[in-house]
């Protein structure tokens, strides 16, 4: 897949800081829709600040973040409508345990699309179908096990119908066993066609998935290319550097 | 007389003073989870007056005995005003202001207990700030809040004692009042005891009840 979809997220002058430290320093970047761009960096670069100012679960100190052309904005009347085609996946899943599987799919279609509960039910069902576990529906989310919660969010954030799923380190608090399972759904999705950027440690599925992987390190986009020639033929010294660090391990 | 004639002829006041004792807790307790829940909404307004209102408000209530509160309020204030309140008017409020202050504690406590990522889950799913808070924050909050509020619920319930001074015939001042006339301090106050202990025993156990059916286990 090449990135010749329409642009979907439009990120200029992007700056973002937590008082005196600054996170993100001047970032610009499109995604279009249809594309697959994995984030990598070390840790503490601002690849996830810079994946949560994409739903503006943190507000920029400086720049725009525009989604379809409309600005991310945390005061803007329309944020929660922009949000809802913006799927987002946690690295802790934070999903809500007060409510079961399925009630955990269907809480915002049936108060944000205003979807019925027997609509919201099935399209709910189909969802868990899809991620494998239809059998979980009524079970309560502190009953799962660390991959299965992760697909259960995924569904969640799928539910919406969004244009654009977003991904935080998904496999970061997982067991190693449980990594695969999530990796799957992901690699389905990708391969559907959906528009995806997705924060990751997990080189191979890096490589294998993304039409572009970005490399950011200490607020910057240090460097960015295809797969190949980021991993393969790294052309920035940190890039090198980081790469050797984890290549290795 | 032995102890069964004692606790025969004890019986008929210390009930009367038992269903006095439980009129003040309940009505108490009623206010004070209201006056609590305003008071912690103010306490986590955006509004600088409010928090300040609310931080007074908790110093004031944490910072002085229930005794010297009811004091103040049945004789202080009504003296000041030049007014006449019921003894149990008097109590309610002390014990209302009292439980109510303890309480906001508790809620503002649990709702900030609420994993920050419920919030972060919810708003990206396109939920409103308020969808967020009622239907996300809230029923989270509250399973954290139980036990705390049942134990200021316990608490509540034995400082309508404290109250008794201002001159209410509850449990505790029936206890005295039978001791003066028969001087069997050591069997009365079992009975005054075992009665206070059966009432939070069996708030106790609902308490259990429903924290088991809100459990976040299956």
């Amino acid at each position: 897949m090449t990135s010749t979809g329409a642009v979907k997220v439009e990120i200029r002058g992007l700056h973002k800081s937590f008082g005196k430290n600054e996170v993100l320093r001047g970032i610009d970047c499109d995604i279009h829709t249809g594309e697959v761009v994995c984030v990598i960096g070390p840790s503490g670069s601002g690849k996830s600040t810079f994946l949560r100012c994409i739903n503006c679960l943190e507000e920029p100190s400086a720049g725009t973040v525009r989604v379809d052309g409309n600005l991310m904005d945390e005061n803007a009347k329309n944020i929660d409508e922009l949000r809802e085609d913006v799927g987002m996946v946690f690295q802790h899943f934070n999903l809500f345990p007060h409510l079961s599987v399925m009630e955990n799919l269907t809480i915002a279609p049936t108060l944000r699309k205003k979807m019925s509960e027997d609509e919201a039910k099935q399209v709910g069902m189909e969802l868990l179908g899809r991620v494998g576990l239809a059998d979980k529906a009524d079970a309560k989310p502190n009953s799962l096990s660390g991959g299965q919660k992760q697909r259960v969010a995924i569904a969640r954030a799928l539910a919406m119908k969004p244009g654009l799923m977003l991904f935080d380190e998904p496999t970061s608090a997982l067991d190693p066993e449980m990594v695969g399972e999530v990796l799957d759904v992901m690699r389905s999705l990708a391969k559907e066609g959906m528009t995806m950027v997705i924060v990751t440690h997990e080189m191979g599925f890096a490589r294998q998935v993304s039409d572009r992987v970005l490399f950011i390190d200490q607020g910057v986009i240090a460097e960015e290319g295809t797969p190949a020639e980021v991993f393969d033929h790294p052309q920035n010294e940190r890039t090198k550097s980081f790469l050797a660090k984890v290549l290795e391990a | 007389m032995d102890f069964f004639e004692l606790l025969k002829e004890s019986l008929p006041m210390l009930t009367q003073g038992l269903v006095l004792t439980l009129q003040l807790a309940f009505i108490s307790l009623a206010f004070a989870m209201v006056i609590g829940i305003v008071a912690s909404l103010m306490g986590m307004s955006k509004n600088p007056v409010l928090r300040a209102i609310n931080r007074v408000f908790v110093a004031i209530i944490r910072g002085t005995p229930l005794l010297v509160q009811g004091f103040f309020i049945y004789f202080g204030i009504t003296g000041l005003l030049g007014i006449r309140i019921s003894a149990f008017a008097a109590g309610t409020i002390a014990l209302s202001l009292n439980a109510g202050g303890y309480l906001s504690e508790i809620f503002r406590g649990g709702i900030q207990a609420v994993d920050p990522g419920q919030r972060e889950a919810a708003r990206s799913l396109g939920l409103s700030a308020r969808q967020t808070t009622w239907r996300i924050i809230i029923p989270q909050a509250i399973r954290i809040c139980i036990p705390s509020v049942v134990n200021q619920w316990c608490i509540t319930i034995k400082d309508t004692s404290i109250i008794s001074v201002i001159g209410l015939a509850e449990l505790t001042k029936m206890g005295q009042t039978i001791i003066a006339r028969t001087y069997r301090s050591f069997e009365v106050w079992i009975m005054v005891g075992i009665m206070y202990f059966i009432v939070i025993w069996l708030l106790t156990l609902l308490a259990r009840f429903v924290e088991k059916k809100v459990s976040l286990d299956d």
